[in-house]
């Protein structure tokens, strides 16, 4: 540890993160500060404006009902951050859940709950998500619900495999042998040394919850209009696609610059934390 | 090899089984809201009790359950709520729309991924790979239906080349068919080509660093040779294997692509169930995509376990 802190800073290991981090930075700042930064609200209508192009008023555009579009989409930005923070919280706090009893308990509860996983896994994501959409009805509140769970079962195991080789350290013989209970164990001396990998991979879980989020929305099971939601802004977008472009362009780019700025953050964070490529 | 296959066909039974449970539970979480669905929201209690009666929803959701499964199990779809008519021929009908769709996709995924994955490989840490590199993580970050989108915009509305979208059956039009599925298929592929660019580079580098490598260099062979004959082959074992599985994912996410191009396929009859409330539709659908993904994991595991004869011994 101490000699890594006497090294210069290593640009080339922490590009990545830098760079992803600044994006998801920026969109983070934007989505909180929305009603200050947003130079419209994102409802009010201008039939006088309706399907404006980009111009010094509205930098870019109107839609179809003579809404700012840069409003809607930093407004949006709002509701797509939260989906992604709550969702990958779901997935967070069940699969870290389900992965450590896993683990910890070993044999048929081991057995029972990852065969379970596997099998959640194997499904299609979005197909469950749409489904459980389906039954739990269009709201971005179930959207968030389905989206979480869809995201256990990466969680739990990534958390059995990393709690495994913590349950092999000696620390947590010696827990065991003064008679801590499973609870304190799991909670005092497993759950802090399985952290930072699943923290890294909640970084990844983000972005595909910006994606999955889109998807709903843009096939109208999530976000509900007028509530602007990047995927539903584009579906409607393309109603207009020949006479106004940007509605099509602009929210798909948001989606876009979102989902690269939290892959590079991920993989950056996974990279830099990995002990194989750390003296590369 | 015999045990291996076995072990994995009971897992499979035992996947399709629980999988197929939690369809159906996901389904029929909210109780009562099919017949709402089905009749509108001016249904009287009466009307809405004899729907339920008539189509068995009013049982305990275990009976109901069983018996679908029991159904499914002999081909049985069952009918549509919304107009009666048997589920199970119209899948069969859609099934080919989206099988083309999915094989069309993976074909151009493939198409891009595996030059540019060797060639990053062969130019590891210069421009080249990086540039690949970069290429792929933007690739990977667009979402298919914006791709789907920008392609309508530049190809139909600009250039006119393609139509916006429809579906003809190849045997009727082969020309046709294909004008309508390339955006589709692209709008898939290339997304899903991210990813597997950045397998086969690192696939490769892993393979063009080996030994046998480096012998068969030092015995003089042509570069051309090397990479042909020795390495592109050796790496096509890891490659197939995530390549395959991405087939499946590929297969999972029709619905949106369908949707854009008014494909009849399964995707958009996922969509269909969803909009109308029409159980028989969804699970059925739904249940047809999940088990050709399993399919698909299953070959993949068999296929595996025989190229790679260490997973075999592991197993017996």
């Amino acid at each position: 540890m101490t000699t890594a802190a006497r090294k210069p800073f290593n640009w080339r290991r922490w590009r990545l993160v830098v760079t992803g981090g600044t994006i998801v930075g920026t969109i983070m700042l934007l989505a909180i500060l929305a009603p200050w930064v947003a130079p419209y609200s994102p409802f009010d209508l201008n039939v006088a404006q309706m399907l404006k192009g980009p111009s010094a008023a509205h930098l870019l555009g109107t839609d179809e009902l003579g809404r700012d579009v840069l409003s809607r989409v930093i407004h949006a930005a709002r509701l797509s951050m939260m989906v992604a923070v709550l969702a990958s919280l779901v997935g967070l706090v069940f699969g870290t859940l389900i992965g450590t009893l896993a683990a910890y308990f070993g044999g048929i509860v081991d057995l029972v709950l990852m065969r379970l996983m596997e099998i959640l896994f194997s499904f299609p994501a979005i197909l469950l998500a749409i489904v459980l959409m389906a039954s739990l009805g269009t709201s971005i509140f179930n959207a968030m619900i389905a989206i979480g769970i869809i995201f256990i079962p990466g969680f739990a195991r990534l958390a059995r495999a990393t709690a495994e080789s913590v349950l092999r350290q000696q620390y947590v013989e010696q827990a065991r042998a003064i008679g801590m209970s499973h609870t304190r164990i799991l909670v005092r001396e497993i759950l802090p040394n399985i952290l930072a990998p699943l923290l890294v991979e909640a970084a990844v879980a983000f972005s595909y919850a910006v994606l999955l989020e889109s998807a709903l929305s843009f096939l109208g099971l999530g976000a509900q209009p007028p509530d602007p939601s990047w995927g539903n802004m584009l579906n409607t977008g393309r109603g207009f696609m020949g006479v106004a472009p940007w509605l099509s362009i602009v929210p798909g780019a948001a989606i876009f610059l979102t989902v690269l700025g939290f892959n590079m953050l991920g993989d950056g964070l996974r990279d830099a934390f990995d002990p194989q490529l750390r003296d590369e | 090899m015999r045990g291996l296959i076995l072990s994995r066909l009971a897992a499979f039974a035992l996947t399709l089984i629980v999988a197929s449970s939690i369809l159906f539970v996901a389904v029929n979480v909210v109780p009562g809201s099919a017949a709402r669905s089905a009749l509108g929201i001016d249904a009287t209690p009466q009307a809405l009790a004899r729907f339920e009666a008539q189509h068995g929803l009013d049982r305990p959701l275990v009976v109901q359950y069983a018996e679908w499964l029991g159904k499914t199990f002999t081909g049985d779809f069952g009918k549509s709520f919304q107009n009666g008519v048997d589920v199970g021929p119209e899948l069969l009908r859609r099934l080919p729309v989206t099988l083309e769709l999915a094989i069309f996709a993976f074909i151009i995924a493939n198409l891009i991924a595996l030059p540019l994955g060797a060639f990053a490989a062969m130019r590891h840490q210069r421009a080249a790979d990086k540039g690949i590199s970069l290429l792929a993580s933007l690739l990977g970050a667009v979402p298919n239906f914006w791709l789907a989108t920008l392609l309508v915009m530049v190809l139909t509305l600009h250039f006119r080349l393609l139509p916006p979208g429809g579906y003809t059956p190849f045997t009727v039009n082969p020309v046709m068919n294909l004008k309508q599925m390339i955006m589709p298929a692209l709008s898939l592929g290339i997304v899903s080509s991210a990813l597997l660019i950045r397998i086969m580079r690192t696939a490769m580098i892993e393979v063009l660093s080996s030994d046998y490598i480096r012998t068969a260099r030092a015995k003089g062979a042509k570069e051309g040779i090397v990479v042909m004959r020795h390495a592109i082959r050796n790496a096509m074992t890891p490659y197939v294997n995530v390549a395959a599985v991405e087939f499946g994912f590929l297969f999972g996410s029709v619905v949106v692509i369908e949707d854009i191009f008014l494909l009849p396929g399964i995707g958009s009859f996922v969509l269909v169930g969803i909009i109308n409330r029409d159980y028989p539709v969804l699970l059925a659908s739904a249940l047809t995509i999940t088990l050709v993904v399993l399919i698909i994991n299953l070959i993949v595991d068999i296929v595996v376990g025989r190229l790679d004869p260490r997973r075999v011994t592991r197993h017996q």
